[in-house]
């Protein structure tokens, strides 16, 4: 909360956080230092995170871990967030989770504003679609498809360029 | 099964931006989807694209004003095809090098340029006919419709055949934030035209590479 102390913190401090489900963790105060809303729910004595539990709680918590030492992205800068588009080894076996747990962590990382994670949740989620069909990905993402056939048939007319480049 | 929020799908169908074979697919997935998907897809169609087919599109969208610049060549708008179920125009940031193109492509389908050879598809740089009449019409008209229906146009690549009319509606787009003259020389008529409304709508002027071009044009002919 306090941004003059948090950056001051040192490799011991730890802080507390509590999942929704009531779950502890204490963490290393310098990654609630690089994750500004971490902070908002430190001393977890009585506050808790809302909408995050435990076990989704505790892989985001094992991510940013890793990561402690990353460089610090401007997350301004959309483009250069983008381009990036290497997975790194340890982050794909991070990832190669069930598929609830990886929408689980996205939502997190969107929710608690961990930007990296967030990329990289979508950038995994991307490679799952990619050069897929409709009825593939329908099916990996099990989406009812909602479409009449006619406005099917037509919107396909109208955008079939894009099916040629 | 957890349903991913459309802030979250927007982030990840944005890794998608140059792979048009996938956002093709995801558009067709759901209606939830297709309303996240159109909007990136449109956004510049034109910049690397001379297809036909975006050109017939864009035709929908003309209002009479614009319809009426096609008349003199006789030039008939695309019938017996429902209206789009999108107004796709609105989406567009960007007025790309490869409309002519696509336009040269939709006047050869609907059998305009009965000598092919006239319209004779471009390689590069290479175009074939620049001042040809029927194109520049139906040109100024999608370039009037453009500035008309999006207001999110960023990027304008400023061909020939672009004339007086073209200009005055680039004023009335504020949005515009780079101009593009890679295929103009700088001692054409169409230069000295824009030099001229530039200098006439100065004061309003907030495009700080059209300011950069008007630096770099008074230098360059003074």
């Amino acid at each position: 909360m306090d941004n003059g102390t948090s950056n001051s913190a040192s490799e011991n401090e730890t802080i507390t956080l509590k999942s929704c489900d009531g779950i502890e963790f204490h963490i290393d105060a310098r990654i609630a230092n690089r994750y500004t809303l971490l902070n908002n729910w430190n001393g977890g004595e009585s506050a808790c995170i809302p909408n995050v539990n435990g076990k989704v709680l505790e892989k985001v918590l094992e991510w940013c871990e890793h990561h402690i030492n990353d460089p610090q992205l401007n997350c301004g800068d959309d483009d250069s967030r983008r381009r990036n588009t290497i997975i790194e080894e340890w982050d794909e076996n991070f990832l190669s989770c069930d598929q609830d747990m990886l929408f689980e962590i996205i939502l997190a990382a969107n929710y608690l504003e961990i930007k990296p994670l967030l990329d990289l949740g979508c950038k995994t989620v991307a490679n799952m679609m990619k050069s897929k069909s409709p009825e593939e990905i329908r099916s990996a993402f099990n989406i009812d498809n909602d479409y009449t056939p006619e406005e099917e048939e037509q919107f396909r007319k109208e955008n079939e360029w894009a099916e040629d480049y | 099964m957890i349903k991913i929020p459309n802030e979250c799908l927007i982030e990840i169908f944005n890794n998608f931006q140059e792979d048009y074979i996938t956002l093709f697919s995801c558009l067709l997935v759901s209606r939830q989807w297709c309303r996240i998907i159109v909007p990136i897809l449109w956004s510049r169609p034109t910049d690397d694209f001379g297809d036909k087919r975006i050109i017939r599109i864009y035709l929908f969208a003309l209002n009479v004003e614009e319809q009426a610049l096609l008349i003199p060549f006789n030039i008939i708008l695309p019938k017996n095809y429902p209206k789009p179920l999108f107004e796709y125009s609105t989406y567009t940031t960007s007025i790309g090098f490869y409309l002519t193109e696509g336009i040269e492509n939709w006047l050869i389908d609907e059998g305009y340029g009965t000598d092919k050879s006239h319209y004779s598809i471009i390689i590069d740089y290479e175009r074939v006919d620049d001042d040809d009449e029927p194109v520049s019409a139906v040109k100024c008209s999608l370039i009037k419709m453009l500035l008309r229906t999006s207001k999110k146009i960023k990027y304008f690549s400023l061909t020939k055949t672009n004339n007086k009319l073209i200009f005055e509606n680039l004023y009335a787009n504020t949005t515009i934030t780079e101009l593009s003259i890679e295929d103009i020389h700088f001692d054409s008529a169409e230069i000295k035209e824009l030099m001229e409304f530039i200098s006439l709508y100065d004061y309003k002027v907030k495009y700080k590479k059209i300011n950069g071009l008007w630096k770099l044009l008074s230098h360059h002919i003074s």
